[in-house]
């Protein structure tokens, strides 16, 4: 097992920084969980800004440990495009000009898919033992929630299937991703991490242009019509 | 030599800037055709560098050359020039139809010039951060081209592929954030943990415990780019649904540029954890590849479909070789993703013109290719052959490597059951091959010629007479410098 890193070591989970980063995973996780529980697209939005605007909270605090000024700067990027620019694209984009309300194409009720779900976060937090993370790590939650967050949105991706659902549970997924990579690998290159925002923006982009296209042809964008292509 | 691996990613971009003064498909083809044509004559002269020995670490190991790159560039760009001529005729003759508004033949070559560059660059890049970028944004691109006709069907491909590999992909980020960590213990610099190169060479200090997840992570995300069962189910409809060129160019291009990927992750757990870890996982997936791509190409319905299945059983194999190791499967593995990529690219660009002239493609209402278009015929037939490892052609070679690296390794009883396969899909392919192109003529009318003017098909069929001769060249004989280039590649890995 390799060394761990000095970030992990130092944010115990009595430090300051190591309690907001505990508790920002914690409201994460609620907030992937908020999502599983609705149907109604506007709260997917909603539930997803306010994760990532946590998320932006949580890169700070790293920011200010780490004294990193790329993090300040994902930090920034993460609240004012995850945080704002993607969840008013998808509304105004979609929701609104298409007038889209509630979320009828679910393959599994609302309390199932919850009930699931918490299944999940108990696996993320058993399969995820001190052993396989560094010791004394941060804040002991953020490793286990962070892939408790990508396997949430996992799920929102397989139990809906409207087509702006499956994009909010990708971009679920991301944050996970990101929240995971904050806590653990701090020092990532930033250059690297700014294309990696890039990707998604672009990601993003296209997709809601596809969705759009999709809602044009088919009245409502459900999966279930898109089976043309089957074999 | 630093020159010339940036022209080799900037040439490409040439279709993109004329795209923005015109939208006319005549010009914007001649330009890609051009741009092609001389990034391939770049990343020539790149890969006889690269096969001297020589190689690229710049900008802290962000520019990376070593012969491995030089052998995908020039694979690559082999397969963008044919894929750029093919568009030429393709799109001029979709215009002419008026079936692509200016708009789309607009977006349609400036994602082309996108898509073309990011692989290329991600050959080039030592840091397997950027790497990831890179190949997320070469998908970005493709999945333009994909939902480009905008019809129901092909935006429901183009979000089954942008929704299933951004997945496949995040998948891919987050092994390659338990690589960084598993380098955490190392001495270097926090670049210098990405960079593969430094990586590579204190591969045996790695964290066995991370590697081991970093690499199944990789290969489950990067797998899903590459068509690797059961992460393929975007990939019959993707490469079915795009226009013929941009399906050569997924097919042949952008699923090497996954494997390319998996290939440098596999040669960083070989030191640390042993080969054997890695060669189980990709004999797994490779097999199931295999299986699958298979079963489905006895189906017989959309022929577009079936060449994409094809290409799912192609990179099983490759995968396969790639388990085998040692010199002999790496051997084998290389030389059949060069041959694929030849092949796979005519076989998609004969069924572009195929699709013009029938307005079809079911295989079943496809009939007497070869009197209708006697070269589009002849071009389906061989390159079918080709495809389908029959000799002379090159794949029949690499396939034959890629057995005996198997029987050297003795396993037997994976060698039967691949070359069963293969007999299985011999008969499928080359037998549908034959329905279309053989027979009298269809029963009802064509929809005329494929290409109107003289031009446009010569433009059309050069890249099936190059992509032909070349096969036919490789199955006979292979170049000393292309063997000096491959055993550099594999030296350079192991």
């Amino acid at each position: 097992m390799a060394q761990p890193l000095a970030v992990v070591e130092s944010l115990s989970a009595t430090s300051a920084e190591g309690v907001l980063l505990d508790t920002s995973a914690v409201v994460i996780l609620l907030c992937a969980f908020a999502c599983l529980g609705s149907k109604l697209f506007d709260r997917y939005v909603v539930y997803y800004g306010i994760q990532s605007i946590v998320l932006s909270f949580a890169a700070a605090v790293v920011a200010v440990h780490e004294r990193e000024a790329g993090l300040w700067v994902l930090a920034a990027l993460t609240f004012i495009i995850k945080g704002i620019g993607i969840p008013y694209g998808t509304r105004h984009f979609l929701i609104e000009r298409f007038a889209l309300k509630r979320d009828v194409a679910l393959s599994t009720g609302l309390s199932s898919s919850l009930i699931f779900g918490a299944f999940l976060t108990a696996f993320a937090f058993l399969v995820i033992r001190p052993g396989t993370v560094p010791h004394a790590l941060v804040a002991q939650a953020v490793v286990p929630i962070s892939t408790a967050v990508i396997l949430l949105g996992g799920l929102c991706m397989v139990v809906r299937r409207h087509t702006i659902a499956q994009l909010i549970g990708w971009l679920i997924i991301e944050n996970g991703v990101f929240l995971g990579a904050i806590a653990i690998v701090a020092t990532f290159p930033f250059i690297v991490e700014a294309g990696v925002f890039l990707d998604l923006v672009a990601a993003v982009l296209i997709m809601i242009a596809f969705v759009s296209g999709l809602a044009r042809q088919v009245a409502e964008a459900a999966a279930p019509e898109l089976r043309q292509l089957s074999e | 030599m630093i020159a010339l691996a940036i022209i080799v990613m900037v040439l490409p971009l040439a279709p993109a800037l004329a795209a923005a003064l015109t939208p006319r498909a005549r010009p914007l083809g001649a330009v890609a055709a051009a741009s092609g044509a001389a990034t391939l004559g770049v990343a020539i002269a790149l890969a006889v560098d690269a096969s001297r020995g020589r190689g690229v670490h710049a900008l802290s190991g962000f520019l990376y050359l070593d012969s491995l790159s030089g052998f995908f560039v020039v694979t690559i760009a082999l397969v963008v020039a044919l894929a750029s001529f093919g568009s030429g005729a393709y799109l001029r003759s979709e215009e002419e139809r008026g079936e692509l508004s200016p708009r789309q033949v607009r977006l349609y070559f400036i994602f082309f010039a996108l898509f073309a560059s990011m692989m290329l660059a991600s050959f080039q890049t030592g840091n397997l951060g950027l790497l990831w970028v890179l190949i997320e944004a070469s998908t970005l691109a493709s999945c333009v081209l994909v939902g480009l006709e905008a019809k129901a069907v092909s935006l429901e491909a183009a979000w089954k592929y942008i929704i299933i590999s951004s997945f496949g992909v995040t998948m891919a980020l987050v092994g390659t954030l338990f690589l960084y960590y598993a380098a955490s213990s190392l001495a270097g610099s926090p670049t210098e943990h990405l960079t593969w190169s430094y990586l590579f060479a204190h591969a045996g200090a790695l964290s066995h415990q991370s590697l081991r997840l970093a690499f199944l992570l990789v290969l489950i995300g990067y797998g899903t780019k590459v068509g690797l069962a059961p992460m393929h189910t975007w990939l019959p409809d993707a490469h079915s649904e795009a226009p013929s060129p941009a399906s050569a160019m997924l097919s042949a291009a952008l699923l090497n540029t996954g494997m390319y990927a998996i290939i440098r992750f596999q040669a960083l757990t070989g030191p640390a954890i042993g080969t054997r870890f890695a060669a189980h996982a990709l004999l797994i997936f490779g097999f199931a590849s295999v299986v699958v791509g298979t079963l489905f190409m006895v189906l017989r319905g959309n022929f577009k479909r079936m060449f994409a299945y094809s290409s799912i059983e192609q990179m099983g194999i490759i995968a396969i070789a790639l388990g085998f190791g040692g010199t002999l499967g790496l051997y084998g593995a290389l030389l059949q993703i060069l041959t694929h990529a030849i092949a796979k690219a005519v076989l998609f660009l004969t069924s572009g013109d195929i699709v013009l002239r029938y307005r079809t493609r079911l295989i079943d209402e496809v009939r007497g290719v070869l009197s209708v278009t006697p070269l589009t015929g002849a071009a389906l037939l061989l390159a079918a052959l080709a495809v389908a490892g029959s000799p002379p052609f090159g794949l029949f070679l690499s396939e034959l490597t890629i057995v005996r690296a198997g029987l050297a390794r003795s396993s037997v009883v994976l060698v039967a059951a691949l070359l069963v396969m293969l007999a299985v899909v011999f008969i499928a392919l080359v037998g549908a091959a034959a329905a279309m192109a053989l027979g009298g003529a269809p029963d009802r009318p064509t929809a005329g010629p494929a290409y109107g003017e003289r031009s446009s098909r010569a433009l059309a069929a050069t890249p099936l007479l190059a992509g032909l001769a070349a096969l036919l060249v490789l199955g006979i004989w292979i170049p000393g410098r292309l063997d000096t280039l491959i055993m550099h590649s594999i030296h350079a890995i192991t």
